[in-house]
């Protein structure tokens, strides 16, 4: 039955979250930007109340409720975050972008292995690494290559703009083993931090998500075990497009952090109509930007059910990579329009933290236009899934 | 619980609503544009299905209405064809606003006539919400209704009253106030018209860019006085903000319906349309025109769901109201933006009147 109220785990979640992101997140936020740096306390202080906290809460809840819904719960609590700061939110420890294809791609033994390092209390994190300075959209492109020489693959290649990639215990990394294969020569390794021949490049200057860590990865006869291969399961072994279609199930979350980002600017331009507006401001003005923030309230909520709409069908196991991509092109878009309309709204007046934040917001904002498959792959994705009897190149 | 799926029950009933807009009103769009009107033989088929009847058995309905299913199906009426699915929700309207703000003396009085199983589908109802000085939201109700020793002094307009001039039941929505003293907004509230009513004058709207199977009337009351037994139920109840909003629920569904209807025209003539040697949905400038259509109907649809589940729960006036009407705004926004598309990946064939396309372009862009 069509239902919009939340259930009392869904509940949960959010207030949760926020709590988190209005105590540990706000009040780092225009230092962390400022600096590029993280301190260390927040990555405990998120160790224990996201992990310990809201996990295991939801994972209580969720069975209580008895249905699957770990990307509901995710992508409820990930808007919270980004409400909180989209940057902080990048870098919760966690095996983050790595666990999608370890879970769908990795035998229950390399499960057991992988994650397991993640449950000691400690502080870990995880990377994802497909994107190089050759290609980004064209991942069939790649140049990075595996060979296989007796007990190991040896990788040689360089990825680049790789989010944790200087701290992540784990780079699942995607290589060709036979480049004539084009995509399906293409497969997932997992690359522990440390191996010889895995070196850090640079740490990339951004436009904004300063605080997230960007970074440049270099192979050079990188040398990891067999088993780090992550071959697909079972029977059906699917490789590239089955590890590919782990990024589907990643869109909402990134949709999800979008509309939590687009929620701070609109919720601080009304707020900065209401407690920050200059004396002898003209009051038709504040009328007109006043019906611009109601749409863009709505806009919001519509973003907010896609997200939700495409979680849901994740958690029903029903396929859902246009509605994914739906999610992500119109979150990508709102956010970019939400913060433009707060900085232009806002820019009267004195300078003030809220301004600052705004500001910030506006810079975080263009990469989820960009990251986790353009605005153009979305769009590219959904006509596909319209039309699947004709190429669309 | 999050949930986005219809029941079963409402599926099946979605499915019969477009079938008869598939077999019904899809065909007849064009005719029933010159005669602005809709043929007997549909309301009856309509009225057949219950579809059109949704209020209690006693009345002679076919039970009381969920606004959710009731969305879906006006979606599906809209898809068969925009202007004949106002015509039937407007027609609607009336005995609905009856039965949500009518006492049930009232309700008594005026449902039966609708729910007569031979007879009861020649009836129309309506109700007038929209004036000369605004549009389709609460706020800009100002119809003014004064007290009177024996009754109302209604003074003010009313556009766009689907039926407006034949109808068999005429509601109006106005503004009560009780005293001289009173501030000028006054109570929203909802008044039954009689045949013949003095200081009302009906003018038919002829010209009309879009909705035309809608026949609609302005309304222009001056100094028109009403009986007591007029006013349904009481000013300022709940029931009337629920009429009203459910009104405006069902014009963001036939907005929806009228851009899916637009939606998948295009994108079966971008399928075949040839141009440079490839259908033209295969070049990203048509492509993400439609992918971005479907998005958007996407999210309009949900927000008009969500506005609708709120209805079903009886949530709050308040709450209904924001609800209902950011639905309305986003929908038929995004309907004329589709409408407005479908046209452009059709090309100058878009523009003829051989492809329904320009039709549904200036129903969505008459939706305001
Ligand atoms: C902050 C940040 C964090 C990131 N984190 C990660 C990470 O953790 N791991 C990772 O692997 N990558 C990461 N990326 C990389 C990101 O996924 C890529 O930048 C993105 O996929 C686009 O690739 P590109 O930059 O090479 O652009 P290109 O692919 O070169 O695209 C350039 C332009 O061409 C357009 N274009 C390309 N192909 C088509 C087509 N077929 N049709 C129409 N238009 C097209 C694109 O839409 C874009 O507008 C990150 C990027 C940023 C900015």
């Amino acid at each position: 039955m069509i239902d919009f109220t939340l259930s009392k785990a869904q509940q949960a979640a959010r207030d949760y979250a926020h709590q988190v992101a209005l105590e540990e997140m706000r009040p780092l936020s225009l230092e962390c930007d400022r600096t590029e740096e993280i301190p260390e306390s927040f990555f405990w202080n998120m160790q224990r109340r996201y992990w310990g906290g809201a996990a295991a809460q939801a994972r209580a809840y969720g069975q209580d409720e008895g249905v699957k819904q770990e990307n509901l719960l995710s992508v409820i609590s990930q808007e919270e975050m980004a409400w909180g700061d989209a940057a902080l939110a990048t870098a919760i420890p966690g095996p983050g972008l790595a666990a999608p294809p370890i879970l769908s791609q990795g035998t229950p033994e390399q499960q057991a292995r992988f994650l397991s390092i993640y449950m000691d209390g400690q502080l870990h994190w995880g990377a994802l690494a497909l994107t190089e300075p050759g290609i980004g959209s064209d991942v069939a492109g790649m140049s990075t290559t595996a060979v296989l020489d007796g007990d190991e693959w040896v990788i040689n290649g360089h990825k680049h703009y790789i989010t944790n990639g200087a701290r992540a215990d784990l780079i699942v990394t995607f290589a060709t083993i036979d480049k004539r294969l084009g995509r399906e020569g293409i497969r997932p390794f997992v690359v522990p931090k440390g191996t010889p021949g895995l070196i850090v490049g640079r740490i990339e200057k951004k436009m904004g998500l300063r605080a997230s860590q960007t970074a440049e990865l270099i192979f050079e006869n990188c040398r990891i075990p067999k088993e780090n291969l992550l071959a697909g399961r079972g029977e059906k072994k699917e490789g590239f497009k089955a590890a590919m279609g782990t990024l589907d199930a990643t869109r909402p979350m990134v949709g999800a952090l979008a509309v939590g980002i687009a929620r701070a600017a609109y919720e601080a331009a009304c707020e900065w109509l209401r407690e920050e507006l200059p004396a002898g401001y003209p009051p038709h003005k504040r009328r007109a930007w006043e019906e611009e923030l109601k749409e863009l309230g709505q806009e919001i909520e519509m973003a907010r059910f896609l997200v939700w709409r495409a979680a849901w069908m994740a958690d029903r196991r029903i396929p859902n990579s246009k509605e994914a991509s739906m999610s992500k092109a119109y979150a990508g878009a709102l956010v970019m329009k939400a913060t433009a309309t707060a900085v232009r709204i806002t820019a009267p007046g004195e300078e003030s933290e809220r301004k600052l934040l705004i500001q910030k917001w506006f810079r975080d904002a263009k990469v989820f236009d960009i990251f986790e498959g353009t605005a153009q792959i979305q769009r590219l994705v959904i006509a596909r899934r319209l039309f699947p009897n004709i190429d669309i190149p | 619980m999050l949930d986005f799926a219809p029941t079963e029950e409402q599926e099946e009933i979605r499915k019969l609503a477009q079938s008869i807009a598939l077999d019904h009103l899809r065909p007849h769009a064009r005719k029933a544009e010159a005669e602005h009107d809709s043929p007997n033989e549909l309301r009856l088929t309509l009225a057949q299905t219950g579809l059109t009847t949704p209020f209690p058995e006693e009345y002679g309905g076919s039970g009381p209405l969920e606004a959710v299913t009731y969305t879906l199906i006006a979606e599906e009426l809209a898809y068969g064809d925009p202007g004949l699915a106002l015509n039937i929700v407007g027609s609607l309207m009336g005995p609905l606003t009856v039965w949500l703000a009518g006492s049930r003396e009232q309700q008594e009085r005026y449902l039966p006539t609708f729910g007569d199983s031979t007879s009861g589908y020649l009836q129309r109802g309506s109700l007038a919400f929209a004036e000369r000085t605004g549009g389709y939201t609460l706020a800009d109700i100002h119809l003014q209704a004064r007290r009177t020793s024996d009754g109302y002094l209604l003074n003010g307009t009313k556009r766009d009253v689907v039926h407006g001039q034949r109808a068999d039941l005429r509601v109006v929505l106005a503004r009560l106030s009780e005293h001289e003293s009173e501030s000028p907004e006054g109570k929203l509230c909802a008044f039954v018209l009689s045949g013949a009513q003095e200081g009302l004058s009906i003018q038919a709207e002829e010209e009309k860019l879009g909705l035309q199977a809608a026949p609609s009337a302005t309304y222009l009351f001056n100094q028109a006085q009403l009986p007591a037994e007029a006013l349904l139920g009481e000013a300022g109840s709940s029931g009337v903000v629920r009429a009203a909003t459910l009104y405006q629920i069902l014009r963001a569904a036939i907005a929806c319906g009228t851009a899916r209807a637009a939606f998948e025209y295009c994108s079966a003539y971008a399928r075949e349309r040839i141009a440079f040697g490839r259908p033209i949905v295969s070049y990203q400038g048509i492509a993400f025109i439609i992918a971005e259509m479907a998005m958007k109907l996407d999210a309009a649809r949900l927000l008009t769901w969500r506005a609708a589940c709120s209805w079903d729960r009886g949530e709050a006036d308040e709450t209904l109201i924001h609800e209902a009407e950011s639905a309305q705004r986003q929908a038929v926004k995004m309907a004329q933006a589709a409408t407005t598309d479908a046209i452009q990946v059709m090309g100058g064939a878009g523009f003829m009147q051989d492809h329904p396309a320009e039709m549904w372009m200036r129903d969505a862009a008459a939706m305001e």
